[in-house]
Protein backbone atom coordinates (compact mmCIF):
# COMPACT_ATOMS: atom_id res chain seq x y z
CA UNK A 1 0.00 0.00 0.00
CA UNK A 2 2.52 2.47 1.32
CA UNK A 3 4.97 1.49 -1.57
CA UNK A 4 2.51 1.91 -4.17
CA UNK A 5 0.91 5.57 -2.99
CA UNK A 6 4.75 6.44 -2.85
CA UNK A 7 5.20 4.96 -6.31
CA UNK A 8 1.90 6.80 -7.29
CA UNK A 9 3.53 10.47 -5.99
CA UNK A 10 6.46 10.40 -7.59
CA UNK A 11 4.93 9.64 -10.96
CA UNK A 12 2.44 12.82 -10.24
CA UNK A 13 5.75 15.04 -9.65
CA UNK A 14 6.77 13.74 -12.75
CA UNK A 15 4.13 14.20 -15.04
CA UNK A 16 3.66 17.66 -13.54
CA UNK A 17 7.33 18.74 -14.61
CA UNK A 18 7.15 17.11 -17.70
CA UNK A 19 3.82 19.36 -18.02
CA UNK A 20 4.96 22.26 -16.86
CA UNK A 21 8.24 22.02 -19.21
CA UNK A 22 5.68 22.04 -21.91
CA UNK A 23 4.25 24.39 -20.92
CA UNK A 24 7.51 26.81 -20.72
CA UNK A 25 8.52 25.43 -23.92
CA UNK A 26 4.83 26.36 -25.71
CA UNK A 27 5.17 29.75 -23.90
CA UNK A 28 8.51 30.53 -25.02
CA UNK A 29 8.37 29.41 -28.24
CA UNK A 30 5.40 31.06 -28.81
CA UNK A 31 7.00 34.49 -27.63
CA UNK A 32 10.12 34.02 -29.37
CA UNK A 33 7.70 33.53 -32.73
CA UNK A 34 5.44 36.61 -31.73
CA UNK A 35 8.60 38.87 -31.27
CA UNK A 36 11.16 37.23 -32.64
CA UNK A 37 12.33 37.71 -35.73
CA UNK A 38 16.53 37.30 -35.25
CA UNK A 39 16.80 34.51 -33.16
CA UNK A 40 14.14 32.12 -32.32
CA UNK A 41 16.62 29.44 -31.61
CA UNK A 42 19.17 30.59 -29.35
CA UNK A 43 19.16 31.74 -26.02
CA UNK A 44 20.23 35.06 -24.40
CA UNK A 45 22.77 33.73 -22.53
CA UNK A 46 24.45 31.34 -24.84
CA UNK A 47 24.46 34.52 -27.49
CA UNK A 48 25.73 36.66 -24.94
CA UNK A 49 28.89 34.08 -23.82
CA UNK A 50 29.37 33.64 -27.92
CA UNK A 51 29.61 37.19 -28.50
CA UNK A 52 32.33 37.45 -25.19
CA UNK A 53 34.09 34.59 -27.33
CA UNK A 54 34.38 36.21 -30.13
CA UNK A 55 35.53 40.01 -28.86
CA UNK A 56 37.72 38.06 -27.16
CA UNK A 57 39.99 38.16 -30.42
CA UNK A 58 37.94 40.99 -32.33
CA UNK A 59 38.13 43.75 -30.10
CA UNK A 60 35.63 44.60 -27.10
CA UNK A 61 33.76 46.52 -29.30
CA UNK A 62 34.25 44.28 -32.37
CA UNK A 63 36.29 47.30 -33.80
CA UNK A 64 39.61 44.70 -34.16
CA UNK A 65 42.50 43.90 -32.85
CA UNK A 66 46.28 43.08 -33.32
CA UNK A 67 46.87 39.95 -31.12
CA UNK A 68 49.70 37.35 -32.53
CA UNK A 69 48.26 38.56 -36.19
CA UNK A 70 45.72 41.34 -37.07
CA UNK A 71 42.06 40.36 -36.24
CA UNK A 72 39.56 42.12 -38.08
CA UNK A 73 36.98 44.28 -37.57
CA UNK A 74 33.53 42.64 -37.77
CA UNK A 75 31.78 45.99 -36.46
CA UNK A 76 29.15 46.74 -38.61
CA UNK A 77 30.25 44.21 -41.04
CA UNK A 78 27.52 43.05 -43.61
CA UNK A 79 25.72 40.05 -41.94
CA UNK A 80 25.76 38.15 -45.67
CA UNK A 81 29.89 38.97 -45.72
CA UNK A 82 29.73 37.30 -42.33
CA UNK A 83 27.57 34.35 -42.84
CA UNK A 84 29.27 33.11 -46.02
CA UNK A 85 32.57 33.51 -44.24
CA UNK A 86 31.97 31.64 -41.21
CA UNK A 87 30.54 28.67 -44.25
CA UNK A 88 33.48 29.50 -46.26
CA UNK A 89 35.84 28.30 -43.26
CA UNK A 90 33.63 25.60 -42.03
CA UNK A 91 33.92 24.05 -45.86
CA UNK A 92 37.58 25.12 -46.52
CA UNK A 93 36.77 27.09 -48.98
CA UNK A 94 38.68 30.00 -46.84
CA UNK A 95 41.44 28.60 -45.37
CA UNK A 96 42.19 29.63 -41.82
CA UNK A 97 42.75 26.81 -38.83
CA UNK A 98 41.50 29.20 -35.96
CA UNK A 99 38.54 30.56 -37.75
CA UNK A 100 37.66 26.74 -38.90
CA UNK A 101 37.62 25.48 -35.20
CA UNK A 102 35.27 28.56 -34.30
CA UNK A 103 33.05 28.74 -37.12
CA UNK A 104 31.77 24.35 -37.53
CA UNK A 105 30.25 24.71 -33.99
CA UNK A 106 28.00 27.86 -34.90
CA UNK A 107 24.40 26.30 -35.90
CA UNK A 108 23.05 28.65 -38.29
CA UNK A 109 20.68 30.62 -35.70
CA UNK A 110 23.19 31.53 -33.78
CA UNK A 111 25.42 32.47 -36.83
CA UNK A 112 22.34 34.75 -37.58
CA UNK A 113 22.43 36.58 -34.23
CA UNK A 114 26.17 37.40 -34.06
CA UNK A 115 26.14 38.53 -37.83
CA UNK A 116 23.14 40.47 -36.43
CA UNK A 117 24.43 41.69 -33.40
CA UNK A 118 27.77 42.73 -34.93
CA UNK A 119 25.89 44.89 -38.00
CA UNK A 120 24.52 46.99 -35.49
CA UNK A 121 28.51 47.82 -33.21
CA UNK A 122 29.80 51.12 -34.68
CA UNK A 123 32.91 51.88 -32.86
CA UNK A 124 35.61 54.09 -34.09
CA UNK A 125 38.39 52.52 -35.97
CA UNK A 126 41.36 51.55 -34.62
CA UNK A 127 43.75 53.27 -36.82
CA UNK A 128 47.40 52.73 -36.82
CA UNK A 129 48.36 53.04 -40.46
CA UNK A 130 50.77 55.49 -41.93
CA UNK A 131 48.26 58.56 -42.69
CA UNK A 132 51.00 59.62 -45.43
CA UNK A 133 49.27 57.14 -47.94
CA UNK A 134 45.92 58.16 -46.88
CA UNK A 135 45.37 60.44 -50.17
CA UNK A 136 47.35 57.75 -52.69
CA UNK A 137 44.39 55.00 -51.15
CA UNK A 138 42.05 57.46 -51.59
CA UNK A 139 42.23 58.17 -54.75
CA UNK A 140 42.43 53.96 -55.98
CA UNK A 141 39.64 53.37 -54.20
CA UNK A 142 37.21 56.20 -55.97
CA UNK A 143 39.06 56.34 -59.31
CA UNK A 144 40.90 52.55 -59.55
CA UNK A 145 43.89 52.35 -61.76
CA UNK A 146 42.85 52.18 -65.00
CA UNK A 147 46.13 51.60 -66.87
CA UNK A 148 46.66 48.38 -64.37
CA UNK A 149 42.67 46.83 -64.82
CA UNK A 150 42.24 47.79 -61.33
CA UNK A 151 38.42 49.34 -60.82
CA UNK A 152 37.36 51.80 -58.69
CA UNK A 153 36.81 49.92 -54.90
CA UNK A 154 33.75 52.07 -54.56
CA UNK A 155 31.90 50.99 -57.04
CA UNK A 156 31.26 47.88 -55.49
CA UNK A 157 31.90 48.35 -51.61
CA UNK A 158 30.03 51.70 -52.25
CA UNK A 159 31.48 55.52 -51.79
CA UNK A 160 31.86 55.10 -48.27
CA UNK A 161 32.97 51.29 -47.72
CA UNK A 162 29.91 50.48 -46.36
CA UNK A 163 29.37 47.52 -48.42
CA UNK A 164 26.07 45.96 -49.62
CA UNK A 165 25.24 42.55 -48.60
CA UNK A 166 27.59 39.90 -50.29
CA UNK A 167 30.00 43.07 -50.62
CA UNK A 168 31.98 43.21 -47.47
CA UNK A 169 32.05 46.93 -45.58
CA UNK A 170 35.70 48.02 -45.83
CA UNK A 171 35.41 51.21 -43.71
CA UNK A 172 37.47 51.35 -40.28
CA UNK A 173 39.06 47.90 -41.08
CA UNK A 174 42.71 47.20 -39.84
CA UNK A 175 45.04 48.59 -42.70
CA UNK A 176 47.44 45.50 -41.67
CA UNK A 177 44.43 42.95 -41.82
CA UNK A 178 43.38 44.38 -45.51
CA UNK A 179 47.34 44.35 -46.51
CA UNK A 180 47.63 40.50 -45.29
CA UNK A 181 44.25 39.63 -47.25
CA UNK A 182 45.05 41.32 -50.71
CA UNK A 183 48.49 39.71 -50.82
CA UNK A 184 47.54 36.47 -50.09
CA UNK A 185 44.08 36.30 -51.40
CA UNK A 186 44.78 33.83 -54.03
CA UNK A 187 45.94 31.52 -51.29
CA UNK A 188 43.57 32.02 -48.87
CA UNK A 189 40.13 32.29 -50.68
CA UNK A 190 38.50 30.26 -53.09
CA UNK A 191 40.39 27.14 -52.01
CA UNK A 192 37.89 24.82 -53.20
CA UNK A 193 37.86 24.51 -57.17
CA UNK A 194 34.75 22.13 -56.75
CA UNK A 195 32.83 24.87 -54.77
CA UNK A 196 34.09 28.29 -56.27
CA UNK A 197 32.80 31.43 -54.44
CA UNK A 198 32.28 35.49 -54.71
CA UNK A 199 35.71 35.38 -53.62
CA UNK A 200 36.97 35.07 -57.43
CA UNK A 201 35.98 38.38 -58.06
CA UNK A 202 38.60 40.01 -56.11
CA UNK A 203 41.35 37.93 -57.33
CA UNK A 204 42.32 39.30 -60.58
CA UNK A 205 42.27 42.89 -58.42
CA UNK A 206 44.23 41.46 -55.22
CA UNK A 207 46.54 40.00 -57.82
CA UNK A 208 47.08 43.50 -60.30
CA UNK A 209 47.67 45.82 -56.81
CA UNK A 210 51.17 46.08 -56.32
CA UNK A 211 52.30 46.37 -52.66
CA UNK A 212 52.63 50.12 -52.17
CA UNK A 213 48.98 50.79 -53.74
CA UNK A 214 47.54 47.41 -51.15
CA UNK A 215 49.69 49.77 -48.04
CA UNK A 216 47.93 53.20 -49.90
CA UNK A 217 44.33 51.60 -50.05
CA UNK A 218 44.44 49.66 -46.67
CA UNK A 219 45.35 53.24 -44.87
CA UNK A 220 42.87 54.87 -46.84
CA UNK A 221 39.77 52.25 -45.17
CA UNK A 222 41.56 51.81 -42.14
CA UNK A 223 40.24 55.68 -41.58
CA UNK A 224 37.30 55.76 -42.75
CA UNK A 225 34.65 55.56 -39.99
CA UNK B 1 80.69 71.25 -19.38
CA UNK B 2 84.53 71.80 -19.99
CA UNK B 3 85.12 76.01 -20.53
CA UNK B 4 82.73 76.06 -17.43
CA UNK B 5 85.21 73.34 -15.83
CA UNK B 6 87.92 75.57 -16.70
CA UNK B 7 86.24 78.30 -15.53
CA UNK B 8 85.44 77.61 -12.07
CA UNK B 9 88.30 75.95 -11.47
CA UNK B 10 90.55 77.90 -8.82
CA UNK B 11 93.77 76.25 -8.94
CA UNK B 12 93.74 77.20 -12.89
CA UNK B 13 92.53 81.19 -11.91
CA UNK B 14 95.57 81.51 -9.30
CA UNK B 15 98.24 80.45 -11.91
CA UNK B 16 97.16 81.88 -14.75
CA UNK B 17 96.71 85.28 -13.24
CA UNK B 18 99.89 85.73 -12.16
CA UNK B 19 101.36 84.83 -14.83
CA UNK B 20 100.04 86.84 -16.63
CA UNK B 21 100.57 90.37 -14.51
CA UNK B 22 104.05 89.89 -13.67
CA UNK B 23 107.37 91.28 -14.85
CA UNK B 24 109.78 88.16 -14.86
CA UNK B 25 112.98 89.26 -13.57
CA UNK B 26 115.57 86.75 -14.82
CA UNK B 27 116.12 84.24 -16.87
CA UNK B 28 115.56 81.67 -14.07
CA UNK B 29 112.34 83.06 -12.70
CA UNK B 30 111.44 83.26 -16.80
CA UNK B 31 112.11 79.11 -16.80
CA UNK B 32 110.56 78.13 -13.43
CA UNK B 33 107.50 80.25 -14.56
CA UNK B 34 107.29 78.54 -17.90
CA UNK B 35 107.51 75.07 -16.37
CA UNK B 36 105.34 75.76 -13.77
CA UNK B 37 102.56 77.48 -16.68
CA UNK B 38 103.48 74.10 -18.66
CA UNK B 39 102.87 71.89 -15.54
CA UNK B 40 100.07 73.98 -14.70
CA UNK B 41 98.50 73.87 -18.69
CA UNK B 42 99.07 70.24 -18.38
CA UNK B 43 97.31 69.38 -15.43
CA UNK B 44 94.30 71.67 -16.30
CA UNK B 45 94.53 69.68 -19.87
CA UNK B 46 93.91 66.53 -18.25
CA UNK B 47 91.51 67.92 -15.28
CA UNK B 48 89.15 69.26 -18.76
CA UNK B 49 89.75 66.13 -20.54
CA UNK B 50 89.08 64.00 -17.68
CA UNK B 51 86.41 65.63 -15.04
CA UNK B 52 83.30 65.70 -17.50
CA UNK B 53 83.97 61.99 -18.63
CA UNK B 54 84.65 61.05 -14.64
CA UNK B 55 81.26 62.71 -13.38
CA UNK B 56 79.63 61.03 -16.66
CA UNK B 57 80.83 57.59 -15.61
CA UNK B 58 80.50 58.25 -12.20
CA UNK B 59 76.26 58.95 -12.96
CA UNK B 60 76.02 55.77 -14.97
CA UNK B 61 78.14 53.68 -12.46
CA UNK B 62 75.28 55.30 -9.84
CA UNK B 63 71.93 54.29 -12.18
CA UNK B 64 73.57 51.28 -12.86
CA UNK B 65 74.21 49.84 -9.19
CA UNK B 66 70.47 51.30 -8.51
CA UNK B 67 69.51 49.24 -11.55
CA UNK B 68 71.99 46.15 -9.96
CA UNK B 69 70.20 46.17 -7.13
CA UNK B 70 67.17 46.54 -8.02
CA UNK B 71 67.61 43.38 -10.55
CA UNK B 72 68.65 41.58 -7.75
CA UNK B 73 66.36 42.35 -5.50
CA UNK B 74 63.65 41.27 -7.96
CA UNK B 75 65.36 38.02 -8.41
CA UNK B 76 65.56 37.12 -4.88
CA UNK B 77 61.67 35.91 -5.75
CA UNK B 78 61.27 35.75 -9.53
CA UNK B 79 64.33 33.44 -9.44
CA UNK B 80 68.12 33.84 -10.56
CA UNK B 81 67.33 34.39 -13.81
CA UNK B 82 64.24 35.65 -13.89
CA UNK B 83 62.62 32.19 -14.54
CA UNK B 84 60.25 31.76 -11.86
CA UNK B 85 60.41 30.45 -8.91
CA UNK B 86 58.49 27.99 -5.99
CA UNK B 87 58.08 30.51 -2.70
CA UNK B 88 55.42 30.75 0.01
CA UNK B 89 53.64 31.39 -3.65
CA UNK B 90 54.64 30.52 -7.14
CA UNK B 91 56.25 33.61 -8.58
CA UNK B 92 56.57 33.81 -11.82
CA UNK B 93 58.85 34.23 -14.51
CA UNK B 94 60.25 37.30 -16.11
CA UNK B 95 62.61 36.40 -18.27
CA UNK B 96 61.49 37.43 -21.94
CA UNK B 97 58.73 39.42 -20.98
CA UNK B 98 56.73 41.67 -22.99
CA UNK B 99 58.18 44.75 -21.29
CA UNK B 100 54.74 46.32 -22.23
CA UNK B 101 52.88 43.82 -20.10
CA UNK B 102 55.31 44.03 -17.42
CA UNK B 103 54.90 47.69 -17.31
CA UNK B 104 51.42 47.52 -17.32
CA UNK B 105 51.12 45.17 -14.54
CA UNK B 106 53.38 47.11 -12.20
CA UNK B 107 50.98 50.06 -12.75
CA UNK B 108 47.73 48.09 -11.88
CA UNK B 109 49.62 46.64 -8.92
CA UNK B 110 50.02 50.29 -8.09
CA UNK B 111 46.84 51.16 -9.02
CA UNK B 112 45.14 48.62 -7.41
CA UNK B 113 43.98 47.27 -10.46
CA UNK B 114 45.59 44.02 -10.05
CA UNK B 115 45.34 42.99 -6.29
CA UNK B 116 48.34 41.97 -4.80
CA UNK B 117 49.78 43.54 -1.45
CA UNK B 118 53.24 42.22 -1.48
CA UNK B 119 53.49 43.52 -5.38
CA UNK B 120 51.82 46.69 -4.64
CA UNK B 121 54.41 47.40 -2.12
CA UNK B 122 57.03 46.20 -4.73
CA UNK B 123 55.67 48.58 -7.47
CA UNK B 124 54.82 51.92 -6.32
CA UNK B 125 58.74 52.83 -5.21
CA UNK B 126 60.02 52.09 -8.85
CA UNK B 127 60.41 55.38 -11.07
CA UNK B 128 59.29 55.31 -14.47
CA UNK B 129 62.71 55.27 -16.10
CA UNK B 130 63.60 52.07 -13.47
CA UNK B 131 60.35 50.49 -14.44
CA UNK B 132 61.78 50.81 -18.05
CA UNK B 133 65.45 49.81 -17.32
CA UNK B 134 63.76 46.57 -15.69
CA UNK B 135 61.29 45.68 -18.23
CA UNK B 136 64.06 46.04 -20.78
CA UNK B 137 66.89 43.77 -18.90
CA UNK B 138 63.98 40.98 -18.24
CA UNK B 139 63.03 40.77 -21.67
CA UNK B 140 66.82 39.59 -22.79
CA UNK B 141 66.78 37.14 -20.48
CA UNK B 142 66.11 33.58 -22.10
CA UNK B 143 66.61 31.07 -19.33
CA UNK B 144 65.36 27.67 -19.70
CA UNK B 145 61.46 26.72 -18.49
CA UNK B 146 61.46 25.50 -14.85
CA UNK B 147 59.58 22.53 -15.63
CA UNK B 148 57.89 20.75 -12.80
CA UNK B 149 54.11 19.89 -15.21
CA UNK B 150 52.38 16.86 -15.06
CA UNK B 151 53.98 15.72 -18.78
CA UNK B 152 50.29 13.96 -19.20
CA UNK B 153 49.02 17.18 -19.55
CA UNK B 154 50.09 18.25 -22.40
CA UNK B 155 48.83 16.71 -25.12
CA UNK B 156 45.47 18.15 -24.04
CA UNK B 157 47.04 21.69 -23.35
CA UNK B 158 48.56 21.75 -27.31
CA UNK B 159 45.13 20.94 -28.26
CA UNK B 160 43.46 24.07 -25.57
CA UNK B 161 46.64 26.11 -26.97
CA UNK B 162 46.19 25.53 -30.74
CA UNK B 163 42.79 25.30 -31.97
CA UNK B 164 40.83 26.75 -28.29
CA UNK B 165 37.56 24.81 -27.10
CA UNK B 166 34.87 26.26 -29.63
CA UNK B 167 31.94 24.50 -27.92
CA UNK B 168 33.08 26.23 -24.48
CA UNK B 169 33.90 29.87 -25.86
CA UNK B 170 37.49 28.70 -25.13
CA UNK B 171 39.18 30.78 -27.85
CA UNK B 172 42.94 29.12 -29.46
CA UNK B 173 45.16 30.96 -27.24
CA UNK B 174 47.63 31.03 -29.85
CA UNK B 175 45.41 33.73 -31.57
CA UNK B 176 46.40 35.97 -29.01
CA UNK B 177 49.76 34.84 -27.11
CA UNK B 178 51.13 33.12 -30.60
CA UNK B 179 51.84 29.67 -31.81
CA UNK B 180 54.92 29.91 -29.96
CA UNK B 181 53.91 31.93 -26.59
CA UNK B 182 56.14 34.59 -27.02
CA UNK B 183 53.26 37.33 -26.92
CA UNK B 184 53.21 40.84 -28.25
CA UNK B 185 53.10 44.20 -26.89
CA UNK B 186 50.50 44.49 -24.16
CA UNK B 187 50.06 40.51 -25.07
CA UNK B 188 51.86 38.51 -22.28
CA UNK B 189 54.55 36.33 -23.08
CA UNK B 190 53.38 32.27 -22.14
CA UNK B 191 56.38 30.58 -23.05
CA UNK B 192 57.93 28.71 -19.76
CA UNK B 193 55.77 30.10 -17.82
CA UNK B 194 56.10 28.58 -13.96
CA UNK B 195 52.92 26.06 -14.02
CA UNK B 196 51.57 26.69 -10.31
CA UNK B 197 51.70 30.74 -11.30
CA UNK B 198 49.12 30.20 -14.72
CA UNK B 199 47.10 28.16 -13.16
CA UNK B 200 46.43 29.92 -10.31
CA UNK B 201 46.10 33.37 -12.14
CA UNK B 202 43.69 31.81 -14.61
CA UNK B 203 41.53 30.05 -11.59
CA UNK B 204 41.34 33.49 -9.80
CA UNK B 205 41.18 36.01 -12.84
CA UNK B 206 38.62 37.64 -11.66
CA UNK B 207 39.27 38.18 -7.68
CA UNK B 208 42.78 39.27 -8.92
CA UNK B 209 42.79 41.24 -12.15
CA UNK B 210 40.63 44.42 -13.41
CA UNK B 211 39.73 45.41 -9.89
CA UNK B 212 40.41 49.13 -10.75
CA UNK B 213 36.95 51.51 -11.39
CA UNK B 214 37.81 51.13 -15.52
CA UNK B 215 38.22 48.34 -17.65
CA UNK B 216 41.48 47.62 -18.44
CA UNK B 217 43.28 45.10 -20.78
CA UNK B 218 42.84 42.32 -18.64
CA UNK B 219 38.71 42.45 -19.44
CA UNK B 220 39.95 40.69 -22.24
CA UNK B 221 40.58 37.19 -20.61
CA UNK B 222 38.05 37.34 -18.20
CA UNK B 223 35.28 35.24 -20.58
CA UNK B 224 38.26 32.68 -21.56
CA UNK B 225 40.01 31.83 -17.18
CA UNK B 226 36.10 31.25 -16.78
CA UNK B 227 35.04 29.30 -19.76
CA UNK B 228 37.97 26.85 -18.73
CA UNK B 229 37.34 23.87 -16.22
CA UNK B 230 40.01 22.95 -13.56
CA UNK B 231 41.26 20.57 -15.62
CA UNK B 232 41.22 22.36 -18.69
CA UNK B 233 43.61 24.95 -17.12
CA UNK B 234 45.68 22.56 -15.73
CA UNK B 235 46.38 21.04 -19.18
CA UNK B 236 46.84 24.43 -20.85
CA UNK B 237 48.93 25.80 -17.73
CA UNK B 238 51.22 22.16 -18.00
CA UNK B 239 51.42 23.08 -21.84
CA UNK B 240 52.84 26.43 -22.13
CA UNK B 241 55.13 25.98 -19.04
CA UNK B 242 57.15 23.86 -21.29
CA UNK B 243 57.29 25.83 -24.26
CA UNK B 244 60.94 27.39 -24.69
Amino acid sequence: MSLCGKKRSMNGVRLKSVLAGTILGLTFAAGTRVEGQVTPAVSKQALQAKIEYCKTCHGVSGQGFRGAFPMPRLAGQQPEYLENQLRAFIERRRKNPIMFNVAHVLNPAMLDALAAHFKDLDPKPLGGAPTKLVDAGKKIYQDGVPGKDIPACASCHGPEAKGDAAFPRLAGQLHDYISRKLVNWSKERGQDPANPDTSAIMEPIAHSLDESQVAAVAAYLSYLN
Amino acid sequence: MRSADAIGNPRLRQHREPTALQCPRNLGEIMRKTIDLRATSFAAVLIIIFSPAGRAQNGAAAKSSQLQAKIAYCKTCHGLSGQGYQGYLPMPRLAGQQPIYLENQLRAFIERRRTNPVMFNVAHVLSPTMVTALATHFKELNPGPLGGAPRELLATGKTIYEDGLPEANVPACAACHGMEGKGEGEIPRLAGQFYPYTLKVLTNWTKERGQGPTQDPSAVMKPTAHNLTASQTAAVAAYVSYLK
